[in-house]
């Protein structure tokens, strides 16, 4: 379980690394392709086409930011209980949370333009969360001291408390 | 060997977990739809007003009409006739590469049909190879319902080999056109579409000297005007007033603009009131929208241009003058609300027979067992779509709201709305009658129709991607039963 919840952890850190080389790669396409006289508009857009060579990262950039990641991290999130050790849950709801803010915030984006600075930002936010619930399971376990507890306070009393 | 009260705890998961499992796969299997009927469909039986008691289903009594009796005069000789074949092949695009697609008679945008007002048209259609079936749905014609070529409502899509015969009067003078209805959003993508002009009888109270019909369409990623992926030419002496009838068959909206002034002459087929001069401005065009937009050629012996769906432009001169180059778009929009000049309004919308909902929204969930972020109407997904069941004659009240983030150009078939007003501002200008209607993010418009053409009747976002995925709800009159089906072995998918 362990092992499972390492790998989904970093699941999800390396998929927000491919959202942010899919959405670079859509936009480039999109500049050379105003670069060479085309025109995005409206009508571009809803026939799929606006990205021009970089069609496929505005694809990729869907599929895994509404699709694979919140998946992932809800398998995290499940995992997390079988996970015996003090935070695991907590983290994996951390990461559960800011992918969930994260989709809303992606969908919100063409109508409330600011809102691409929180979710540029916030998907950094993912990365270090996720990496930080990977890392602590390479930690040798320090039931009750340092971070762990701490995590667990954040945590109420959650699953992994009632436990011990 | 884990405590006991660990072994509970896992239990006590398992069992949550195989629970979820179990109740998402029930919920997933009850998805999916297999054949059904539009008959079946809808939650709300009728709208709020004076009839809302004895509104309802067909079950209702009365005598039932079959779809297919609702059609145009048989008697009556047709005056204009023609066959459209389609075709499942490469499109030439003039001007750009080819794309693989659908043609009618052999090119796409297919023939132009041309009728005059109060012509009996009649179209033979004919599919030679498109695998999946096709039809003809004729977008903005208030056709009678047998005509309307909705796959699985009015008729079974065509197969390759069969022939269908369309026959309306071309009551309404005006700027329309044609398109599959069946798997509409590949088919109408890649071309299976033209345009139709219907002449007026009498003539119009807005002169002009020429006119041009640009159809907009993108074929693989490339802007075209009538098929040819550069600009057009139009000739016209120096003074005269060109109408350019613009027709969006793609997807979004298309902006018209000109650094010159123009005026628009028509909006889906009904003439504006006295249209002004509009400068600075530009025209927004919904998707499946028309417009007709008047040009006024300069006297110094230039081309005026007009600038259509972004990407391409109309010049408009004599032959060989100089075109006016390229303008930026203006980012201030015309507001059709106040556009023109007021009339006294055909309908009395302060006492509806109906008054309906449609409020768009988007959540995540599950369609014919296909999971995605659909769109909602009245909070409920497809299938769970409200039905708005009118009587004919009914003067009708629709509140249209989008509680979505994106644009949706709203359809109704069969009829033509009156914008009444937008975000509660009352319509100020010359009646403002559409067939499709952009709905932007967070607005809401009260708009009416009476109920003067019985039958079946989608009223779906042309986005057609979004009807895909669920924005699609119907009228239904009282009494009106059909006996297509869409889905499973019919291979009936309207959308």
């Amino acid at each position: 379980m362990r092992t499972l919840y390492t790998a989904l952890a970093w699941t999800v850190a390396g998929a927000v690394v491919v959202q942010a080389a899919a959405i670079a790669f859509a936009f480039g396409g999109m500049l050379n392709l105003v670069s060479e006289g085309g025109v995005v508009d409206k009508a571009l857009l809803e026939g799929f086409q606006a990205g021009g060579v970089g069609e496929a990262g505005f694809l990729v950039h869907g599929l895994v930011g509404g699709v694979v990641i919140p998946l992932v991290a809800f398998a995290l999130l499940v995992v997390s209980f079988f996970v015996r050790r003090r935070g695991t849950t907590a983290w994996a709801a951390i990461v559960f949370g800011l992918v969930a803010m994260q989709v809303a915030l992606g969908f919100s984006v063409t109508d409330m333009p600011y809102l691409g600075l929180v979710h540029g930002a916030n998907a950094l936010a993912i990365v270090a969360a996720a990496s930080v619930a990977a890392l602590r399971m390479a930690r040798p376990a320090r039931p009750g001291t340092g971070a762990d507890e701490r995590a667990a306070t954040a945590e109420g009393v959650g699953s992994d408390a009632v436990a011990t | 060997m884990p405590s006991p009260r660990e072994l509970v705890r896992r239990v006590a998961v398992a069992v949550a977990v195989a629970t979820a499992v179990g109740a998402g796969a029930l919920a997933w299997n009850s998805t999916l739809l297999g054949e059904y009927s539009i008959m079946d469909m809808g939650s709300e039986p009728s709208g709020h007003g004076a009839h809302a008691a004895g509104g309802g289903a067909s079950t209702g009594s009365g005598p039932e009409t079959d779809v297919t009796a609702l059609i145009a005069d048989p008697d009556r000789p047709a005056d204009v006739r023609i066959e459209l074949t389609a075709r499942q092949e490469r499109i030439d695009v003039p001007g750009g590469r080819t794309v693989d697609g659908y043609t009618v008679n052999g090119t796409s945008p297919g023939p132009e049909l041309r009728a005059r007002q109060g012509d009996l048209v009649e179209v033979t259609f004919v599919n030679e190879s498109v695998t999946d079936g096709a039809t003809l749905h004729w977008h903005g014609i208030d056709v009678p319902n047998a005509a309307d070529g909705v796959a699985g409502i009015t008729q079974d899509a065509v197969p390759v080999g069969g022939r269908h015969v369309y026959r309306f009067e071309a009551t309404d003078a005006g700027t329309y056109w044609y398109h599959s209805h069946q798997v509409s959003h590949e088919q109408v993508e890649r071309g299976l579409l033209g345009a139709i002009v219907v002449e007026p009888a009498e003539p119009p109270a807005f002169r002009t000297d020429a006119e041009f019909t640009a159809l907009l369409h993108i074929y693989g990623g490339q802007h075209t005007l009538n098929g040819r992926a550069e600009d057009a030419r139009v000739d016209a002496a120096p003074g005269s007033i060109v109408r350019v009838r613009v027709v969006n068959t793609d997807q979004g909206t298309a902006a018209v603009w000109s650094a010159s002034p123009l005026r628009v002459a028509a909006v889906d087929g009904h003439d504006v009131v006295r249209p002004t001069d509009v400068e600075g401005r530009r025209v927004l065009i919904p998707a499946g929208g028309r417009a007709d937009v008047a040009v006024r050629v300069p006297d110094d012996g230039k081309a005026v241009r007009l600038h259509v769906g972004g990407a391409r432009s109309v010049v408009a001169g004599a032959a060989g003058a100089p075109a006016a180059p390229p303008s930026p778009q203006p980012t201030r929009t015309l507001d059709l609300l106040a556009y023109g000049t007021p009339e006294p309004p055909a309908l009395d919308p302060a006492s509806p027979d109906r008054t309906f909902d449609y409020v768009i929204g988007r959540r995540f969930g599950i369609i014919d067992g296909r999971p995605g972020n659909f769109w909602t109407i009245n909070g409920r997904m497809f299938p769970d779509m409200p039905m708005f069941h009118v009587r004919e004659g009914d003067l009708v009240v629709m509140h249209l709201r989008n509680d979505s983030g994106d644009v949706h150009p709203m359809h109704l078939h069969g009829h033509h709305v009156l914008v009444l007003s937008r975000d509660g501002v009352a319509a100020s200008g010359s009646p403002w009658i559409v067939d499709s209607l952009d709905v932007r993010p967070g607005e809401s418009y009260d708009v009416a129709f009476v109920a003067d053409n019985p039958g079946i009747w989608s009223d779906h976002c042309h986005t057609l991607a979004h009807a895909v995925d669920g924005l699609v709800a119907h009228v239904m009159y009282e009494g009106v039963t059909t006996p297509f089906l869409i889905g499973g072995a019919t291979g009936n998918r309207p959308e």
